[in-house]
């Protein structure tokens, strides 16, 4: 019955929804940002296998001769033998490979005193460390969005308690929280995870992560709401009738898609970099697990490994790869926002 | 004068109330963890029997009644006292000797202030004249150039920038000490040190040890002061009173220094309010990079608590959250009053709002 009338007021929003797809895909760093985001996404979920395959070993894989007899690893571009038993002399030095001894290829080289392939570690790193940036938003959306959308649309007490509350948090530094509940939680929340597909620690992490940053977005969704709830729009909607929840999720969940949006892509980005600064202290997802982090961390040391002395054995080179393939998302997820948002609202540059 | 003092006497009290409300919160999530203070006084590793536990709990005065503990808290506090730390607590000869917080805590703040001030300080002067030149000419070379450096700053972790600054300026190229702290003020050498040692300390000493830490922290709010300053100077530029500043003949330098630049300040000001929360997460990195034992880095320990005792230090960790918070909230303060006094039209009570970036990552 209502069918009719529903569909005609229904055209028009498609229609400025597709002259925003087109201010996006006409502006060269969208597409160069969704492009060099794309590739992040592929080197991190395909690459890592792919490399597998071709070079023969995986990221898990300890090759002893992959370091010198220093414990110094492989540099760049090296053949590593393949060798997994080291050959020891009666006074227990090490002694080179059987000559004619198959080799394998590292093409950034070893990660370190256990001789593994940095190159693969790098890409299956992006894979977690993207999955903790993604879920993490996913999460602070779902805690962020009904209750930015209670606190704004109903103000009242509920506005009060939620606006204290969230001043109160943001007031304090964030990475204290999440250290502090990090630690408590570990022993119960980190074994969780889904085999190689999402390691074990990536779940906690990015719960933790996601509910402690969530008030961002609640206040977004809070302010958009408290401009939103006296529009005409709500006023026609509120006077044939309908309930609250209804006005929420039929009239103003549509007008938050932008904000979330411009807001997720800086925050998947943001997410990533708090993940780092979990596992440069020590207490994100457990070391063993390669992630941009742990990647990090093994070379500047942890609280619980302190120091620059607990980069031994790591050259400037093991710092520099996570930090390029680093930049490279955070810098896309960065433009990626700010296209977003020069798409949504071309009016404020 | 008179609106300036009621405002203030409503932010001071607003400031007391964080700052109950930050301590109690602490104080409550610590006891309903159900912890085990007494693990403190007795040998870690070795099993401890429930009676020792007990035993230790009395001790460290944690047994007493929890409001009383509370109270003594509260009173210590307003004798700017601390109290004494559970953590390095020995039993010998049936006497507990404690470690007191305040001289551990109050070297750490002096040197966290340090980085904190003098890296806001660099901050705001580099992004001054680079927000001005980007701003003049939105979409020039120089802009774009600017722009692209400042987002490399701002997606950059402080954890790498310290990590590369250190080896290459400190191990590489040794033209900076590496790492480590020195006080500003020269103290004589302890009693009991050998003939050769000497304690770091002095203006000099002090300037080269903090310049990479400075930058490091510069470094990553650069971005986001540059491009608001950026902002604030393309839209004032097209005004009538620069237009006029112009016409009267003075000289584009002056035009911005006293036309232009000014309009930026109040959001300057703002921004360094709005920013103190996120500076202290950063310091924890910088001062993690450079091995600098400050005040975040002593909280970043006091959070984490001691993994092989699987206990959480509650003086130390209370200690710590009272800094913090005292630290946003007088700093708030500071920024407040100054809004007030620069732009009296205001009254300081509704600031512009900022939409906070990526920063908030690293804190």
């Amino acid at each position: 019955m209502t069918a009719v009338e529903l569909d005609a007021p229904r055209a028009a929003p498609r229609e400025a929804w597709r002259l925003t797809l087109g201010r996006f895909l006409s502006d060269r760093a969208a597409v160069a940002s969704l492009v060099a985001f794309a590739l992040v996404l592929f080197a991190s979920f395909a690459g890592g296998p792919i490399v597998s395959a071709i070079v023969g070993h995986n990221g898990f894989d300890q090759f002893p001769y992959a370091t010198d007899a220093n414990l110094d690893p492989a540099g760049v571009w090296s053949h590593v033998p393949t060798t997994t038993q080291v050959r020891l002399d009666e006074y227990s030095n090490v002694l080179p490979p059987p000559k004619g001894s198959p080799t394998t290829l590292m093409v950034l080289g070893a990660d370190g005193p256990l001789g593994r392939d940095e190159f693969i570690r790098v890409l299956d790193g992006g894979k977690a460390s993207v999955e903790v940036g993604v879920f993490a938003v996913l999460i602070s959306a779902l805690i962020a969005v009904p209750l930015g959308c209670l606190a704004g649309f109903y103000g009242g007490k509920v506005d009060a308690v939620v606006s204290r509350l969230t001043e109160w948090v943001m007031a304090f530094p964030l990475i204290f929280f999440l250290v502090y509940a990090t630690v408590h939680l570990t022993p119960t929340l980190r074994p969780i995870g889904w085999g190689h597909d999402i390691p074990a620690g990536v779940p906690m992490v990015a719960l933790l992560i996601g509910a402690f940053t969530s008030f961002y977005p609640l206040r977004l969704v809070r302010a958009q709401l408290l401009t939103l709830r006296n529009a005409e729009f709500v006023d026609s909607s509120r006077m044939v009738g309908a309930s609250g929840l209804r006005i929420i999720r039929k009239d103003l969940l549509p007008h938050l898609v932008p904000t979330l949006l411009v807001w997720g892509a800086v925050a998947v980005a943001t997410d990533m970099l708090l993940e780092v600064g979990l596992s440069v202290i020590g207490v994100g997802v457990q070391s063993s697990t390669a992630t941009w982090g742990t990647l990090l961390a093994q070379t500047t040391g942890t609280i619980y490994n302190a120091g620059p002395g607990g980069g031994a054995h790591h050259t400037t080179w093991h710092t520099v790869w996570p930090t390029i393939a680093i930049l490279i998302s955070v810098v896309s997820l960065n433009q990626l926002s700010e296209s977003f948002r020069r798409a949504i609202e071309p009016w404020r540059r | 004068m008179r609106r300036i003092g009621l405002f203030m006497a409503r932010r001071i009290a607003g400031g007391v109330l964080t700052l109950w409300a930050i301590v109690t919160l602490t104080w409550l999530m610590y006891w309903s963890l159900s912890p085990q203070p007494g693990r403190f006084v007795y040998p870690l590793g070795i099993k401890v029997t429930p009676y020792q536990l007990q035993d230790g709990a009395r001790r460290l005065g944690a047994a007493r009644p929890k409001l009383t503990q509370y109270g003594d808290w509260w009173w210590h506090l307003l004798h700017g006292n601390f109290g004494h730390q559970w953590s390095f607590a020995s039993l010998n000869d049936n006497v507990l000797t404690t470690v007191p917080i305040a001289p551990t805590l109050y070297p750490a703040l002096r040197a966290t202030l340090c980085i904190l001030i003098g890296g806001a300080i660099l901050a705001v002067v580099i992004s001054l004249p680079l927000g001005a030149i980007s701003g003049r000419r939105v979409g020039s070379l120089a802009d774009k150039v600017i722009s692209f450096v400042a987002l490399i700053g701002v997606c950059t972790h402080p954890i790498v920038t310290g990590k590369l600054l250190t080896q290459w300026f400190g191990i590489d190229l040794k033209w900076l000490p590496a790492g480590g702290y020195c006080t500003f003020v020269k103290h004589p050498t302890p009693a009991g040190y050998p003939p050769g040692y000497e304690s770091c300390g002095g203006p000099v000493a002090w300037t080269t040890h903090l310049i990479m830490p400075w930058f490091t922290f510069a470094f990553l709010f650069l971005a986001l002061y540059t491009r608001m300053i950026r902002a604030s100077v393309a839209e004032s530029i097209h005004e009538d009173y620069v237009r006029t500043a112009r016409a009267k003949g003075a000289r584009e330098r002056r035009v911005m220094a006293l036309h232009v630049l000014p309009n930026a300040s109040l959001r300057v000001l703002t921004m360094v309010g709005m920013d103190i929360g996120t500076a202290l997460g950063v310091a924890v990195f910088v001062e993690f990079a450079y091995g600098i034992s400050g005040l975040a880095r002593l909280s970043v320990n006091a959070m984490a608590g001691d993994p092989s005792a699987e206990a959480t230090d509650l003086p130390m960790l209370l200690a710590v959250v009272t800094v913090i918070a005292l630290i946003v909230v007088i700093g708030n303060l500071v920024v407040d009053t100054l809004y007030a006094v620069v732009d009296p039209r205001t009254g300081a009570a509704d600031r512009p709002g900022r939409t906070k970036e990526i920063a908030a990552g690293v804190m």
